[in-house]
C-alpha cells in the first residue's frame, strides 16, 4: 500500500492546480455566489468550456472513446481538488452516465453520445426517484412502450420523475422506465436517453431548503428513437446501480469537507463580534481536532475507493461506507459551526456581515440532502450488512 | 497513492494467518491466562522463530529479512486478529527500538539475538498513559564505568518474561539516556492484576548498569518516532482485533434464530453490524497510514493521534456490540468473545487512548495554522 503520491499523482496534481488558480476568477466566484450554476451563458459556462477544452470530461475514459485514458485516480484527484476550491467539475454525466454507456451501450449509444458528452455539450439529468419511488427505487412507474420495432421505431414514455436536478439546464434525460410490467420488479426496468426538448416533456421547478433547484418533470406521450434505449431493454437494473455506485463514489469526495474544516480552523481561530476566540474553548478544540480525525479518514476512503476502481474492482460496500461517513461528517461540521459561530453563524448566506458570506449557514441547510438521497444511509447500511457480511435480506 | 494491498502483502498476510490459525488456535490464548500457567507460549514462539517472524522488519546484516514498517503491519494485524501473546510483538517493538535508538555495536550484539528469538523484552519509552510524554521516570547518573539508575517505570507489559526491557532515564544534566534492564536483576518486579492475569508490572529500579546497556545521548525526535511507532503498531493490531470481532459476530447472528428468522436478518442487528463495519474501515485506513508514515521517517504526530481515535472507537463499538448481538452466549467464558473485547479495551488504553490523541491533535491541527 502506498499512502503517498507519487510523483506523477503530485504533477497531475499541480497541473489541476494549475489550472483552477489561472480559471477560477473573481468573476466566476461573483457568478457562482449569485446565480449558482443558473446564468446561462456566462462565467460557469465558460468556465465548463475551459475543461472540455483541457479534455477533463473524458479524463478517465479510454482513448477510444475520446478520453484521455487518464483512470480513476487521477479523476478523484481532480474532483477532490474542485470540490476544495468549491467550483463545478466534470458532473454525472461524465462521472456516472458516460462509464454505464461505455460498459453496457450499444455501439449505436457509444458512437451517438459519447463523443458530445466528451465535448461537454450533452449534459444528462438523471431521471431516477419519482413521487411514488424514492428509496424504493425500484417501485417506479413511469412506463415506456416500443411502438414498432427496435430499430426503426419509437419508445413512447409517460409518468413523472421528482428530484430531477438539473433539468432546467440539461440537455437529455438519463430516464429509467418500467419496460415490462409482468416482471418481477427489478427486472422490468430499462434506461432510455430523452433529448430534454422534445415535445410532451415538462419542466416544474421545485426550490429545496438549501437553495437549491431542482424539478418535477413531466413525460406525455414523449416520443423517442427505439435506438435511445441504453442497452437491453428489461436489463436497466443493473445500470441504474452501477451508476449509482458510481454516483456514490463521485459525490462523495472529501474535498468539500477538507475545506470546510480549514474554513472552520481559520474562523476558529480569530475572535468573534463577542470578542471570543472560539479556539481558546476547551470544547471547540476537542470538536475541531475530531472533525479533522474525521476528515482524514473521508480523505483515505476516497483514495481507497479510487485505487480499487484502477485496479478494476468496483467498490460497491466500500462507497456506501464513505457515502455514509461524508454525509453524516457534513452534518457534524456543520453543527459544530453552529456552536463555533454562534449567532454569526445565522446570518443568511450570501448576506453583508456574514462569516465567509454565510458558508456555514448554508451548509446546515444543504448537509440533510445527502443523507438520504443517493441512497438513504439506512439502506446503505443494509447494503453493507447484506452486500459486505451476508447477512440476509429481510425483504426490502 | 495506491490503497490496494501489493501482491508480497497479501501473501505475507495469508501465510501468517496460517501461521496463527495453526499455532495460535484461542485454545492457546485461553491456556496462557489460567492460573498458574506458564505466560510464555512456548511452541508458538518457536514456530514463529523459525518462520523469521521476529526477525522481519531488522537488516540483513543483522541477520533480519529487511522488511519495513508496513510488513510489520501486516504482522501485527495478524497477530491482532488472532491475539497473539503481547510478548512477540513487544520483543519486535524492543528491536524495532533498538534499531532506531541504538548504535552499530548494540545493534549487531542485540538484533541477531531478537530474530532468532534468544532474546525476549518490552520497549518503555513513553508514559503508558501518554506515548507523547517522553519524560523519563528513571534518573541516571555515572558510576565507575557504568550508570546508576533509579526510579519506576510503570505499566511495563510482560515484564515477567522479559531478559531486556529498554526505558529511558534522565542524567543530572538533563539529558536523555537509554537504558537496558533486566528484571529482576535490576530491581523488584511488581506484577499488577488485571483480568488477564498479570500481565503489566511496576519495574523498581536501583541499580548499577554497565555501560554497554546505556544508550547515550537520546536525540528527543528519534525518541518520540519510537514511541508514536509503537503506538501506531498497536493501531494496527487493534484493527486485526476488531476485523476477528466482526467476523466472529457475523457468524454468530448469521447462524442465531429468533423468531423464526435468523437475527442477522433484522435490520437493527444489519445496521450494528454495519455501523461496526465503517467504524473498521475509518480505522483500518487511518492505522495503516499511519504506520506508512513512521517507517518513511516521518515523526507522524497528526496521523498517529487520528489512528489511535479511530481504531480505538472502532474497537471499542465493536465489541461491547458484539457482546449485545451475541446476548448470553457471548457473555459466558466458554464462547471467547471476552479475549477480544479485553484485549481491544487494553490496546485502545495503553499509550493513550481516544482523549489523549485528541489533545495531540489539538496542538497539531487547531494550535498550527492549517
Ligand atoms: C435536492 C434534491 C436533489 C435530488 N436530485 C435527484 C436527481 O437528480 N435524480 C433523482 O433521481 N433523484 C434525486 N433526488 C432524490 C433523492 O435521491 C431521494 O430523495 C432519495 O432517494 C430518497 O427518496 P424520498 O425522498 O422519496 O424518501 P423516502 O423513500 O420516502 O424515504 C424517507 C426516509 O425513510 C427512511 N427509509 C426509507 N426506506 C427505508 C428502509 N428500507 N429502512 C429504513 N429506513 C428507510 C430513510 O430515513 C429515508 O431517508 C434528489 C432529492 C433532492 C431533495
Amino acid at each position: 500500500m502506498e499512502f503517498a503520491l507519487d510523483a506523477e499523482q503530485r504533477a497531475w496534481l499541480e497541473e489541476v492546480r494549475a489550472f483552477l488558480a489561472e480559471h477560477v476568477t473573481p468573476e466566476l466566484r461573483a457568478e457562482l455566489a449569485e446565480h449558482d450554476l443558473e446564468l446561462p451563458g456566462g462565467e460557469v459556462a465558460a468556465f465548463r468550456r475551459r475543461i472540455g477544452e483541457k479534455g477533463w470530461f473524458g479524463l478517465s475514459w479510454p482513448v477510444e472513446y475520446g478520453g484521455l485514458g487518464l483512470g480513476p485516480v487521477h479523476q478523484h484527484l481532480l474532483m477532490s481538488e474542485f470540490e476544495y476550491w468549491g467550483v463545478p467539475g466534470p458532473d454525472l454525466t461524465v462521472t456516472s452516465v458516460a462509464p454505464m454507456l461505455m460498459r453496457h451501450g450499444t455501439e449505436r449509444n457509444k458512437q451517438e453520445f459519447l463523443p458530445p458528452i466528451a465535448r461537454g455539450e450533452m449534459i444528462c439529468a438523471v431521471g431516477y426517484s419519482e413521487p411514488g419511488a424514492g428509496t424504493d427505487l425500484a417501485s417506479l412507474r413511469t412506463r415506456a412502450v416500443l411502438d414498432g420495432d427496435a430499430e426503426t421505431g419509437a419508445w413512447v414514455i409517460n409518468g413523472s420523475k421528482i428530484w430531477n436536478s438539473g433539468a432546467q439546464r440539461s440537455t437529455h434525460e438519463w430516464l429509467c422506465v418500467r419496460t415490462d410490467p409482468e416482471a418481477p420488479r427489478h427486472k422490468g426496468i430499462s434506461v432510455i436517453i430523452v433529448p430534454i426538448d422534445h415535445p410532451g416533456v415538462t419542466v416544474r421547478p421545485l426550490i429545496a431548503w438549501s437553495g437549491y433547484r431542482t424539478n418535477e418533470v413531466f413525460f406525455d406521450d414523449v416520443r423517442v428513437p427505439a435506438t435511445n434505449l441504453v442497452g437491453e431493454a428489461n436489463h436497466g437494473w443493473r445500470y441504474i446501480t452501477g451508476a449509482l455506485d458510481l454516483e456514490r463514489g463521485a459525490l462523495t469526495n472529501a474535498g468539500d469537507l477538507r475545506r470546510a474544516v480549514d474554513d472552520l480552523l481559520r474562523l476558529a481561530r480569530s475572535p468573534r463580534e463577542d470578542g471570543v476566540v472560539p479556539a481558546d474553548d476547551p470544547q471547540v478544540r476537542r470538536d475541531l481536532a475530531r472533525l479533522d480525525a474525521d476528515v482524514e479518514a473521508a480523505t483515505l476512503m476516497g483514495y481507497e475507493a479510487a485505487s480499487m476502481l484502477a485496479e478494476g474492482i468496483i467498490p460497491s460496500v466500500e462507497v456506501s461506507v464513505e457515502k455514509i461517513f461524508t454525509s453524516e461528517l457534513r452534518q457534524r461540521i456543520a453543527v459544530a459551526a453552529l456552536d463555533v459561530l454562534g449567532p454569526e453563524g445565522l446570518l443568511a448566506h450570501n448576506s453583508a456581515g456574514a462569516p465567509l458570506a454565510g458558508r456555514f449557514e448554508r451548509l446546515y441547510r444543504a448537509a440533510p440532502l445527502l443523507r438520504f438521497g443517493a441512497g438513504a444511509n439506512e439502506v446503505l447500511r443494509d447494503v453493507i450488512a447484506q452486500r459486505g457480511h451476508a447477512m440476509p435480506s429481510y425483504g426490502r | 497513492m495506491r490503497l490496494v494491498p501489493t501482491e508480497e502483502e497479501r501473501d505475507l498476510a495469508a501465510m501468517l494467518r496460517q501461521l496463527f490459525a495453526d499455532h495460535c488456535p484461542v485454545a492457546v490464548v485461553r491456556g496462557l491466562r489460567e492460573p498458574g500457567a506458564d505466560r510464555f507460549p512456548k511452541r508458538l514462539w518457536d514456530e514463529l522463530t523459525r518462520a523469521g517472524v521476529l526477525e522481519l522488519p531488522f537488516a540483513e546484516r543483522h541477520d533480519g529479512a529487511g522488511g519495513g514498517l508496513v510488513e510489520v503491519g501486516v504482522l501485527a494485524r495478524e497477530a491482532g486478529r488472532a491475539l497473539c501473546p503481547s510478548i512477540v510483538l513487544g520483543t519486535l517493538g524492543l528491536g524495532l527500538a533498538v534499531d532506531a535508538l541504538g548504535d552499530d555495536a548494540l545493534r549487531d550484539r542485540l538484533l541477531p539475538g531478537v530474530g532468532r528469538g534468544e532474546t525476549r523484552g518490552v520497549a518503555a519509552v513513553a508514559s503508558p498513559w501518554d506515548a507523547g510524554d517522553l519524560a523519563p521516570t528513571l534518573s541516571a547518573t555515572t558510576e565507575g564505568a557504568g550508570w546508576r539508575v533509579s526510579g519506576v517505570v510503570r505499566y511495563v507489559v510482560d515484564a515477567d518474561l522479559a531478559d531486556l526491557v529498554l526505558a529511558t532515564a534522565l542524567t543530572p544534566e538533563g539529558r536523555t539516556v537509554g537504558v537496558l534492564l533486566r528484571p529482576g536483576d535490576t530491581g523488584r518486579v511488581e506484577q499488577l492484576r488485571t483480568s488477564a492475569g498479570d500481565r503489566y508490572a511496576r519495574l523498581h529500579v536501583d541499580a548499577t548498569i554497565p555501560a554497554a546497556d546505556v544508550l547515550p545521548d537520546l536525540d528527543p525526535e528519534a525518541v518520540r518516532r519510537v514511541a508514536l511507532t509503537l503506538r501506531a503498531l498497536a493501531c494496527v493490531e487493534l484493527v486485526g482485533v476488531t476485523e476477528a470481532i466482526l467476523d466472529r459476530t457475523v457468524e454468530y447472528v448469521r447462524g442465531r434464530e429468533q423468531f423464526g428468522r435468523p437475527i442477522a436478518s433484522f435490520q437493527a442487528a444489519q445496521h450494528l453490524v454495519a455501523d461496526i463495519h465503517i467504524g473498521l474501515q475509518a480505522a483500518r485506513l487511518t492505522a495503516l497510514s499511519a504506520a506508512y508514515r513512521l517507517g518513511r521517517g516521518e515523526v507522524a504526530t497528526r496521523e498517529t493521534a487520528i489512528a489511535v481515535l479511530h481504531t480505538a472507537e472502532a474497537a471499542r463499538r465493536a465489541s461491547l456490540d458484539a457482546h449485545q448481538l451475541h446476548g448470553g452466549m457471548g457473555y459466558v467464558l466458554e464462547t471467547d468473545l471476552h479475549l477480544w473485547s479485553e484485549r481491544a479495551r487494553e490496546l485502545g488504553v495503553l499509550g493513550g487512548g481516544p482523549d489523549q490523541a485528541t489533545r495531540w491533535l489539538e496542538r497539531e491541527v487547531v494550535d498550527a495554522p492549517a
